[in-house]
């Protein structure tokens, strides 16, 4: 569980990136904070790792204040997956890079323990573990940061935009990776990302924020369809709900290709009869 | 005009051809959008097309690239350059300079601008991509997005004849990014510049794109306009590229009602066809 | 430390002299303070670095310069204090003559170091670059890998802070960590970071070369950098100091 309480921060000499954010996630939540570049999302998800301590305000995971303990401490709970993996690998092989975060934050567990992990997860996400990190395609380094993040089992994860400059097939091996770890595990899961159809595809709980602050926050397809709230954080529906919006009455439930086609069948079979 | 004919190219040192018999026509004034999975070789394409290969990365270079007549074998890097303007991925690699103005400048001092056309053609450049208001910023303190806008903007006030980008929207917001999406379309329909668009961004880039190239482990498994390319929705979601929803839509509705449906690239189509379903 | 190297934008007297002369001034300066050998020459010398970076407008700047100086050179105070064997002793082992020369050595580096620094805190990296082509007729690939250089600073250390938050986050602990302890952790983390450099270096490089790198030429800058009043009245203080330093 994390909770932010009238959160604020601003870097040096800048204005407030963040003022006076307030919500709380509970365990197994999967929640996307959306908003347009600059609207304080990144220095969001910073903060509730204690990557950056608040200006005022508190953020406290589990009950715990993050300004009392370090982010290192932290790591065996909470994991933090950034938009650009390479600053996370550092070593040679995806199986030495698996060991690595394990050895780091779980080395109490005894080595036979970790090397069975690595082995397990390494088998998830079909690496043999020699191969070379730094020959991978990005989205394959990417899934390489994920597996050595999963390996430790936080109970929170962190995402900030974590499929930029991934195509498709790698886009969706990741976030249904990260759905698996929500449903199965009740891993809290919370995501920065610019890809609206991403967010309406894998979040249920979405926070939108603008100008630094946190303009609403509720179910995601039920955000998405506040016209007003999405022009003041300029943020551009999915497309399917747009087409909703626009078609009207009876399409509020049509979020995907598949529910649209099914509810145009469901229409036209109500005015057939009549 | 660009004309690659028959190229296969492969990195020196690489272990297989990053493209093989690539066949393409670019005309002018036309607008190509490239789409393909992580590795198929876009990059590699966009750097042959703006003649980067051969020149700076050497390797097996067969068949040819004209561009406006030029073969980019045979030119220079300067006289390629002088037609060809090329936004690259990274961002941080493309900016020479430590300060906005003095990275607008860059480019049109080297093209030998006359000193009294540079002010107006950098202020219409940044007022074009909106980031007027950067001009006197040290790059450092930009964010990733602002720092793309500036990177398109001083390559817009060179008022190239050819763009080619690669992903130059990766760090954007959507609305960032259909704006620069809207820059280029006012760009190609006011002044002609032909362009040539490497996106991951498919929805935007279906919208924008009147041609689509599909590239899948170095070679074109699909070309022509975009509508046609994603009558193959299937193929190209089969090869791990994604189509627009309201393209998917088309498609389920073409399965369930068995009756063919047109294939919609945005939303205005994807309501027309709603709506003459349900009358 | 990355403020250290950027530059404060500003309209003073200092900001607006011809970079060719804020060269000219630095260099005049080091030579002077070798020429030298009078510690009160050299503490006035110090006094007119101070006063440059105040009349520059960037007093905190050059304070942030003069105490990160004074580290090192306290340092190099003792070490040289203790080395010395001549003259009669003061206290324990530390002479007279020793505190002397000691006193005048950190001197020299405060005096010689502080211009180096404040330069780039007054003068944008690309005036400097174009000046020196166009009037000192440095050749411009120089000056272009000079600037670049300085351009991958700020980007460098980013990238650094990049990687330690990323490493913080899994748990290494960077964030308890201090000293010479941290900089061992660090070290096997600068080889993803030096390949992604010259990677980057690399597509610089490229980039350059598609926006008329082999174009440009000596006149090629869209500012000019001519002398003015300015510069000579600057000029005249150079000869000043160097006849100071000989004579006195």
């Amino acid at each position: 569980m994390i909770e932010l309480e009238h959160v604020s921060f601003s870097y040096a000499d800048q204005g407030p990136s963040v003022q006076d954010v307030t919500f709380r996630l509970e365990k197994g939540e999967f929640a996307a904070i959306l908003g347009a570049n600059g609207a304080g999302k990144t220095t969001t998800v910073r903060l509730m790792d204690g990557l950056l301590k608040p200006t005022s305000g508190r953020v406290l995971i589990h009950g715990a204040d993050t300004a009392k303990s370090s982010v290192s401490e932290r790591a065996a709970r909470v994991g933090f997956l950034f938009q650009n993996p390479d600053r996370q690998i550092c070593k040679n092989t995806v199986r030495e890079e698996v060991l690595f975060g394990l050895r780091t934050v779980r080395g109490q567990d005894g080595e036979e323990a970790l090397q069975e992990r690595a082995d397990a997860v390494l088998k998830e996400f079909s690496f043999t573990g020699e191969e070379e990190p730094f020959s991978l395609s990005r989205g394959q380094r990417q899934r390489v940061a994920l597996a050595s993040i999963l390996a430790v089992e936080p109970e929170i994860l962190i995402l900030d935009e974590p499929t930029t400059g991934l195509d498709y097939l790698e886009c969706c091996q990741i976030m249904d990776r990260i759905r698996r770890m929500n449903e199965e595990r009740q891993v809290t899961v919370i995501m920065v990302c610019h890809d609206m159809e991403v967010v309406l595809d894998y979040a249920r709980r979405a926070l939108v924020m603008a100008g630094g602050r946190l303009l609403a926050d509720g179910p995601v397809p039920e955000i998405f369809r506040d016209t007003d709230l999405m022009e003041r954080a300029s943020i551009l529906p999915p497309q399917m709900i747009a087409l909703g919006l626009r078609l009207g009455a009876g399409f509020e439930r049509a979020d995907s290709p598949e529910k649209m086609a099914e509810t145009v069948l469901s229409l036209r079979g109500k005015e057939a009869a009549r | 005009m660009i004309q690659i004919q028959d190229l296969s190219f492969t990195y020196k040192n690489g272990e297989s051809p990053a493209l093989q018999e690539i066949s393409l026509t670019v005309p002018d004034g036309g607008f190509l959008g490239i789409i393909g999975p992580a590795g198929a070789g876009k990059t590699t394409l966009a750097r042959a097309a703006a003649g980067i290969i051969p020149h700076h990365y050497p390797g097996d270079f067969y068949g040819s690239v004209t561009v406006n007549g030029l073969d980019t074998v045979d030119s220079s890097i300067i006289d390629l350059s002088r037609l060809v303007g090329m936004v690259f991925q990274d961002v941080d690699s493309q900016i020479i300079s430590p300060l906005v103005e003095d990275e607008m400048l860059y480019g049109l001092e080297n093209f030998g601008v006359s000193r009294e056309e540079i002010p107006q053609r950098m202020e219409e450049a940044l007022e074009k991509v909106g980031i007027a208001d950067l001009r006197d910023r040290s790059i450092a303190s930009l964010s990733g997005g602002q720092r793309q806008k500036v990177a398109i903007a001083s390559i817009i006030a060179l008022k190239p004849r050819i763009l080619v980008l690669d992903e130059p929207t990766g760090e954007l917001d959507p609305r960032s990014s259909r704006q620069i999406f809207s820059l280029l379309k006012e760009l190609n329909e006011e002044q002609g510049i032909t362009i040539i668009l490497i996106e991951q961004k498919i929805m935007l880039l279906c919208e924008f794109a009147r041609q689509l190239a599909v590239l899948s482990k170095g070679r074109i498994v699909r070309q022509g306009d975009t509508r046609e390319v994603l009558s193959h929705a299937e193929e190209l979601q089969a090869l791990g590229v994604n189509c627009p929803r309201v393209t998917t839509l088309s498609r389920v509705l073409s399965e369930k009602t068995g009756a063919e449906q047109p294939v919609c690239i945005n939303l205005d189509e994807a309501e027309n066809m709603v709506r003459r379903l349900i009358p | 430390m990355n403020n250290l190297f950027q530059y404060v934008p500003g309209h003073s007297l200092i900001h607006r002299l011809n970079p060719v002369t804020k060269i000219f001034l630095t260099i005049v300066i080091c030579i002077a303070a070798f020429l030298t050998d009078r510690l009160l020459f050299l503490a006035g010398l110090l006094a007119v670095d101070l006063l440059i970076g105040i009349v520059a407008g960037v007093a905190n700047r050059t304070w942030n310069i003069f105490r990160g100086l004074l580290k090192i050179a306290a340092f190099l105070f003792l070490l040289q204090a203790l080395l010395t064997r001549k003259g009669t002793p003061v206290f324990w082992i530390i002479t007279d003559q020793g505190l002397l020369t000691a006193g005048k050595v950190v001197l020299r580096l405060v005096v010689v170091c502080m211009p180096l620094a404040l330069v780039l805190a007054v003068t944008r990296i690309t005036d400097l670059t174009n000046a020196m082509v166009q009037v000192m007729h440095v050749p411009y690939p120089y000056a272009f890998t000079l600037s670049t250089a300085i351009r991958f600073i700020p980007q460098f250390l980013e990238e650094m802070a990049g990687i330690m938050e990323a490493q913080t986050a899994r748990g290494v602990a960077f964030d308890k960590a201090r000293g010479l302890k941290k900089f061992s952790m660090i070290l096997p983390l600068c080889a993803p970071l030096l390949i992604s450099s010259v990677r980057r270096t690399d597509q610089t490089a490229v980039a350059a070369e598609a926006r008329g790198f082999h174009l440009r030429t000596r006149t090629s800058g869209y500012k000019q950098y001519p002398f003015t009043g300015i510069d000579l009245g600057a000029a005249a203080f150079c000869l000043l100091l160097l006849t100071g330093a000989m004579l006195l």
